[in-house]
């Protein structure tokens, strides 16, 4: 074979190339007219290539197809030189919409004037149609999101509200058992009213529990706020307090060693213990004491609350976080929703919550770093 | 079950809030949407005295990203029109810098505007993009200005004109149309059911409309006078905005807002658009007496960019 032959070969080759590539070939001159089309584009469309000469690329377009060409097409093609996977419909000679991507470059001579614009063209029907499918899909996932945002915004309404409507008669049974205790009370009517504030502290908490939830299910999640510069032991006190004010009859033992400032919200941390402390004083052994240790070592916050009793069951001990769970118990419990929050506390704070139980005692460990959740995140 | 974590900090002195809802292509449009690169430095102009004089004048000038060059005391003002954004006068724009001073924006919605500033309310009709004219035409103190609007701009600028007279007092429509759509007697090119096939095409078209107006940066070797930045930028739009522009473009009857005006109005039509035919053109002229038709020896809806010298040259000999 001689050198003229391969040469020969090689250009069969291109035009053949040109004409039958399996994408659309056009050439178009500056103004976008077409001065040669090739017999793949030619065979899509219809039409003899000759009748297409002449022709402007905007005629073989939709309507649509012809407004974004003139207002988009054409002005970024002469503004950046090229323009890549544009999605057009040409329109076949029977009427047919042809769903194309369209590539386009522009060529110029050395002065930099166009003298002539290259066009290939790529059939994109089964991916217009994949796409189209991609874009209901999401249109329907943005009008899910939309009324779920507004449903969403009713519901903390709803809460706020709530909220604020069920503490407000809490605080005014309190005050009225202030007054009555103020005006000196027979023995039994002092049990009494110590009794009434157990249970308006239990509803207290119980209101705050079920909030926080409904929050954090809702959307709204279970905000902190970090405080070093106050103590945390008196916010500590004052929930155990509080706890035996409504469980006198059993025994709260403490031991407090918080030597270090903790980066915690004091509240969350009060709520946490109150739930802790709720859980062992209802389902711990009457006759045992309920243990509080709460201590800083090691970088760490830990508190751990522990009852004794009946151990809890393996499998329950897994499940024990989840929202609503209670054991078999259901008479003595609330929700099932304070050793849930307490974890979500313990979570938002960067720290763990753990359950241990054997037949000597059960144990629930709140742990965090002291630099609360910035240790952490950092 | 994953709660959201806000966090507020009062002890540490810190606070950290992960900014979930700005995802990086979001951060992309915003760093990226004004292009530096319109001018060069030396002929970029604040007028400082107004800066000062005037807050106004400053948020309307970041609104509409305000270019202001040229060396003339009478203002030339360039408004775009469907489609891309101030960069459609790149190459007719500096011509005037020498006899004007030359001010280029982009409507609320394109190109490196503030797009939070985006009112569908207001932009439901061309009467809010007028208002936005004359109020930049006042923030600058324009007088006795002229305004130069390409497209669906033409009518704006007659719009803005009518309701403030004092503002411009010469007008250059490119390729104005009053209506796209046929109505009896009058041929707007299309008919109803074609413009509202357009409509739908932007509802359901997202690679032909969006994606291309996504920033792609690519070198330009052989045109280094365009930057990377305008190339990656131009005809950048959000995708819902433009869908919005559309509506108001191609379905407002304009007809009514020609007619009789103090200001000298010129027509630059070109000799093939499918958008805005010659015949619209003629009917704009006839519709305005006293106004001027020059046919432009261009094909295409933008001759602003694919004639640059005839736009120039006719725009030349009317002001």
């Amino acid at each position: 074979m001689t050198h003229r032959q391969v040469a020969d070969d090689g250009a069969l080759d291109f035009a053949d190339l040109f004409e039958t590539a399996p994408c659309g070939y056009l050439l178009a001159d500056a103004d976008g007219r077409l001065i040669r089309v090739n017999r793949t584009f030619s065979g899509w469309i219809g039409q003899d290539p000759a009748v297409l000469q002449g022709q402007r690329v905007s005629d073989l377009l939709t309507v649509p197809g012809k407004i974004f060409y003139e207002t988009h097409f054409a002005p970024t093609l002469r503004m950046r030189g090229r323009l890549d996977e544009v999605a057009l419909d040409f329109v076949g000679a029977d009427g047919r919409k042809i769903p194309a991507l369209v590539n386009g470059i522009e060529r110029r001579n050395e002065n930099g004037a166009v003298i002539q614009i290259r066009f290939a063209v790529f059939m994109a029907a089964e991916r217009r149609g994949y796409e189209r499918g991609l874009l209901e899909a999401r249109d329907k996932a943005e009008a899910a999101i939309v009324s779920e945002r507004a449903d969403s915004e009713l519901r903390e309404q709803f809460i706020a509200v709530l909220g604020h409507d069920l503490r407000n008669p809490l605080a005014s049974i309190t005050s009225g058992i202030r007054i009555l205790e103020k005006e000196g009370l027979s023995e039994r009517g002092r049990k009494v009213t110590a009794l009434m504030s157990g249970s308006v502290v239990r509803a207290v908490a119980l209101i705050d529990n079920v909030l926080d939830f409904a929050r954090g299910r809702l959307g709204g999640g279970i905000t902190i706020a970090c405080d070093l510069d106050e103590p945390l032991e008196p916010v500590l006190r004052q929930v155990v307090s509080e706890m035996r004010s409504i469980s006198p009859e059993q025994e709260i033992a403490t031991r407090y060693a918080l030597e270090e400032p903790v980066a915690c919200d004091h509240m969350r941390i009060g709520q946490l213990l109150s739930n802790l402390l709720g859980n062992a004083l209802t389902h711990g052994a009457k006759d045992q004491p309920v243990r509080v240790d709460a201590s800083t070592a090691h970088g760490e916050l830990v508190i751990a609350v522990s009852n004794g009793g009946a151990p809890i069951a393996p499998a329950a001990l897994e499940r024990l976080f989840q929202p609503f769970f209670r054991g078999h118990d259901r008479v003595r419990q609330g929700l099932g929703l304070g050793l849930h929050i307490a974890s979500e506390i313990a979570r938002a704070h960067g720290g763990t919550l753990v359950a241990r139980s054997d037949a000597v005692a059960t144990t629930f460990i709140f742990t965090m770093p002291l630099g609360g959740i910035t240790d952490r995140m950092d | 079950m994953i709660l959201p974590i806000t966090l507020t900090s009062n002890g540490l002195g810190q606070s950290k809030v992960v900014p979930y809802f700005q995802t990086p292509a979001m951060m992309a449009h915003h760093t990226s949407g004004t292009s530096s690169l319109d001018y060069p430095s030396c002929l970029v102009r604040t007028p400082t005295a107004m800066r000062n004089a005037s807050i106004t004048s400053s948020t309307i000038e970041r609104r509409l990203n305000v270019r202001i060059a040229g060396a003339g005391t009478r203002t030339m003002m360039f408004a775009h029109g469907f489609g891309c954004d101030q960069n459609m006068w790149r190459f007719v724009a500096p011509a005037f810098q020498d006899d004007f001073r030359t001010v280029l924006f982009d409507y609320v919605g394109a190109g490196g505007s503030d797009l939070t500033a985006y009112d569908a309310a207001k932009y439901a009709s061309l009467d809010g993009y007028a208002d936005d004219v004359v109020d930049l035409a006042r923030a600058l103190g324009v007088t006795d200005g002229v305004f130069v609007g390409h497209s669906v701009s033409a009518m704006i600028g007659l719009i803005a004109a009518r309701r403030a007279p004092d503002l411009f007092s010469t007008l250059i429509l490119v390729g104005p149309s009053p209506c796209y759509i046929d109505d009896g007697d009058y041929a707007g090119g299309f008919s109803r059911a074609q413009i509202d096939e357009l409509l739908d095409f932007l509802d359901s078209n997202h690679m032909g409309w969006s994606q291309t107006m996504a920033p792609v940066i690519m070198g330009n070797a052989d045109r280094p006078e365009l930057g990377d930045e305008l190339t990656a930028s131009f005809c950048r739009t959000d995708p819902e905005i433009a869908k919005r522009f559309a509506r108001v473009t191609f379905l407002t009857d304009s007809r009514a807002d020609l007619g009789p005006i103090d200001a000298r109005v010129l027509i630059l039509q070109c000799r093939e658009d499918v958008i805005a035919p010659p015949s619209v053109g003629a009917y704009v002229q006839r519709a305005i007496s006293g106004s001027e038709l020059v046919m432009l020896d261009a094909t295409g809806h933008c001759p602003n960019l694919s004639a640059p010298a005839a736009t120039i040259a006719a725009i030349k000999a009317f002001v």
